[in-house]
């Protein structure tokens, strides 16, 4: 019998293990989590070379802080997402100043670095995979509320489903995709 | 007044009916105010989220990168000369204070992340190789072991091999021996240096099937930190960079 059917519960296993020094869990993180950095730092930076950059040092630092990693918080995505916002931080700062200097030479009159609203990006993906994760029927639930916007009672009737259980699903789903936010937040915030 | 529950701070962000006084609370309470717009702000979140245009992985050499890196740093405890320990999980402090931690200037970070597009580290690095190769620093007729370093698996730190470095007439020989023949699938063998900064790395030659074998490297490569020793699994498949799966490892002691 397979025991790890609940991924939340073996994403807490993983985050204890790579509290204590283990490198296979960093490994397996690396295999589940290293396609949501590379994704997250490839739509904040652009290119290729930079985005795999940000991964290495994302894995990096996430070994060298694994006593950082909070496994009561419940999820080392959220948290790998908070390293890799840290990171993509400090790539446009390199590349704001490396402009700079090279406006300076030509101009007093210092730009502010491209900011354009995806700074949100990390989050928005982070919700991406997070609901991917999700089981069923929660997942569907949520996607139905929030992503093709319709009422609740509209959700009951297609799945045949309780009012009640549907609104349930939303209150716990939100409540839980808030708490993978504030973890992102309080990692890049450190 | 005592605060709304999880759940009614829920509804009152999403506009669903309330009792008046919990959302009479919320107008007045800073706390809760913030709370309903967290979840406001994550239902946007989510709600612009199927824009995304799939999950793209990274190439399999960085994660290479990320265990040469790794192994750099934990090179003064990882190096147990004894097989005694041999078998026994890896099991480093607990914490990142045994970690060395080194900070990189913002422009040798710029310089390291042009060095690290792959094709481009592993032409410069064979230029290097070309330019400095007999020009070491020793005298020719100095010839002998210069050091060696126990090839371990990088999951369990099993040692099941040795790379010694050995000065001979002409340059270096890096001679890999392992304990018993590697298994190469329906690929084959390849030997590499990585240098400790994580960032690259050169293919040293292919390891032939057996349990040992010698390529021609240069002292200029060990100068600029060329000293992790890797043997790598490869595929036929015309991709000349790593392949990122790493059967055994050592650096080399400086």
């Amino acid at each position: 019998m397979h025991v790890h059917d609940d991924p939340d519960i073996e994403s807490a296993e993983l985050a204890v293990r790579l509290a204590g020094g283990d490198r296979e869990a960093l490994a397996e993180m690396y295999r589940r989590w290293s396609p949501l950095v590379h994704t997250i730092a490839l739509r904040a930076l652009g290119t290729r070379e930079d985005a795999e950059d940000v991964v290495q040092q994302v894995f990096v630092a996430a070994w060298r802080g694994r006593a950082t990693l909070r496994p009561d918080r419940g999820s080392p995505a959220a948290w790998l997402v908070g390293i890799t916002k840290h990171r993509v931080a400090d790539v446009r700062t390199q590349r704001y100043r490396a402009h700079r200097n090279l406006q300076a030479l030509a101009s007093e009159v210092v730009t502010e670095p491209a900011t354009t609203h995806d700074s949100d990006w990390a989050e928005r993906l982070l919700l991406v995979h997070e609901l991917e994760r999700m089981g069923d029927p929660r997942a569907t639930v949520l996607r139905m509320a929030f992503i093709e916007d319709r009422t609740h009672d509209d959700i009951a009737r297609t799945l045949e489903m309780p009012l009640g259980t549907v609104k349930s699903h939303v209150r716990r789903g939100l409540l839980e995709l808030r708490d993978r936010l504030k973890e992102v937040e309080r990692v890049a915030s450190d | 007044m005592s605060h709304p529950t999880d759940d009614e701070l829920v509804d009152i962000a999403l506009g669903e009916p309330v009792d008046g006084d919990r959302s009479a609370h919320v107008e007045q309470c800073a706390v809760c105010a913030a709370s309903v717009e967290q979840l406001r702000r994550t239902a946007r979140l989510a709600s612009g989220s199927e824009s995304y245009a799939g999950w793209q992985a990274p190439d399999d050499a960085v994660w290479a990168r990320v265990t040469a890196q790794i192994d750099a740093d934990d090179q003064p405890r990882a190096e147990v000369p004894d097989i005694e320990t041999a078998g026994t999980a890896y099991a480093p402090g607990p914490g990142p204070a045994d970690a060395t931690v080194t900070p990189i200037s913002a422009g040798a970070r710029v310089t390291r992340r042009r060095a690290a597009a792959w094709g481009a580290a592993l032409v410069a690095a064979s230029l290097v190789v070309g330019l400095l190769a007999g020009r070491a620093i020793w005298s020719p007729d100095e010839s002998g072991s210069v050091s060696q370093v126990a090839l371990k698996t990088l999951d369990t730190r099993q040692r099941e091999g040795e790379a010694s470095v050995v000065r001979t007439g002409d340059g270096l020989d890096l001679t890999v021996v392992t304990d018993r023949p590697l298994d190469a699938g329906d690929g084959y063998l390849e030997v590499w240096l990585i240098n400790a900064d994580g960032k690259r790395m050169v293919s040293v030659g292919v390891l032939r099937p057996g349990e040992t074998d010698t390529f021609p490297i240069s002292q200029a490569l060990i100068d600029q930190g060329y000293v992790v020793v890797d043997i790598s699994k490869e595929q036929f498949d015309d991709k000349p960079a790593h392949s990122g799966d790493s059967l055994l490892r050592g650096r080399l002691p400086a």
